[in-house]
């Protein structure tokens, strides 16, 4: 048997509508950043906006909505794990803030 | 020809299983570097983090003109570029092979212009004393250790993705390439500008003043 052909992709009227809606997003970013936030809000803020803009890129413009599913939990989960374990440096960084010679 | 069907042709047939995946070879081997590659980038923006979480003399220094309009306008030219590569995924798709080389060149064209902004502000940096070792407002010199780094990675990906799409549109032009290779290249470009959907808010408006 031969390896099938990917599902028919979706059309270019849905291809410019989510580019229309990444660049909402973008434009949210940027307001953000301006609207007046403490720092620890806006990462918050910009690290959500970016997740949903990346998924979103991911399953339309890379077309893994339309690859089997397979494809996708064999991919995704692994490089969210990594993702998440190298959230373990941030107890050293505030160690590092503690010894800085610039001080706290 | 599919890596099954060629193995069918020569007589394998009997070794030969569908790929669970249900994609080609090419493709897949391009999601895994992909998925290593997001790991890289990870690891470099968390470092950057991880600097500046360190850092209590961490600078911020990119006003909203011209620093944050220039990162506007390349995220702009990016997303877009990833349009014009659906166009030529598309196209080529539908047996259109002028159509394909046009919407190609037009994606050629933007990544381009997405590197020429990206190296014109670098140089504007520089004339101003920043080096990836130098801050010229007396803050962590770290700061500009993790914007080169990051952002001149990101680059090299941009440029050898133009190289790239240069070649593959002119293989596919002369009939040597399949639409399969033009949608596993899209693939790269459009994991190209995933990553700059982190550095441009990461990098860019966390450091905005």
């Amino acid at each position: 048997m031969t390896a099938t052909a990917s599902p028919a992709a979706p059309g270019m009227k849905l291809y410019v509508g989510v580019w229309l809606g990444l660049l909402v997003i973008v434009a949210a970013e940027v307001a953000l950043t301006y609207g007046g936030l403490s720092e620890g809000s806006l990462l918050a803020a910009l690290l959500v906006l970016a997740v949903i803009e990346a998924a979103i890129a991911l399953m339309y413009f890379m077309h893994l909505r339309y690859e089997r599913r397979l494809l996708f939990w064999s991919l995704i989960p692994a490089l969210v794990f990594v993702l998440l374990m190298l959230n373990h440096v941030w107890r050293d960084a505030a160690r590092m803030i503690i010894l800085s010679p610039h001080g706290p | 020809m599919s890596d099954s069907q060629m193995s069918l042709a020569m007589g394998h047939g009997a070794m030969i299983e569908e790929s669970p995946y249900g994609i080609e070879s090419k493709k897949l081997v391009m999601w895994l570097f992909i998925i290593a590659d997001a790991a890289t980038f990870g690891a470099l923006l968390f470092g950057y983090g991880y600097l500046r979480a360190g850092s209590p003399n961490w600078t911020r220094p990119f006003t909203f003109a011209p620093t944050i309009i220039n990162g506007i306008v390349m995220t702009f030219v990016l997303l877009t570029s990833s349009l014009t590569m659906l166009g030529a995924v598309g196209a080529a798709k539908a047996g259109q092979r002028e159509a394909t080389g046009r919407w190609l060149g037009a994606t050629i064209g933007l990544g381009v212009v997405f590197a020429a902004l990206h190296l014109r502000e670098w140089f504007k940096m520089f004339a101003e004393g920043w080096s990836p070792s130098a801050n010229p407002e007396g803050g962590s010199v770290l700061f500009g250790a993790s914007f080169f780094g990051i952002t001149g990675l990101h680059l090299l990906h941009v440029i050898g993705g133009v190289v790239a799409m240069t070649v593959v549109a002119l293989m596919f032009k002369r009939g040597r390439l399949t639409p399969a290779h033009i949608e596993t290249t899209g693939l790269y470009w459009h994991f190209v500008d995933l990553v700059w959907m982190f550095v441009f808010p990461l990098v860019y408006l966390m450091n905005a003043r």
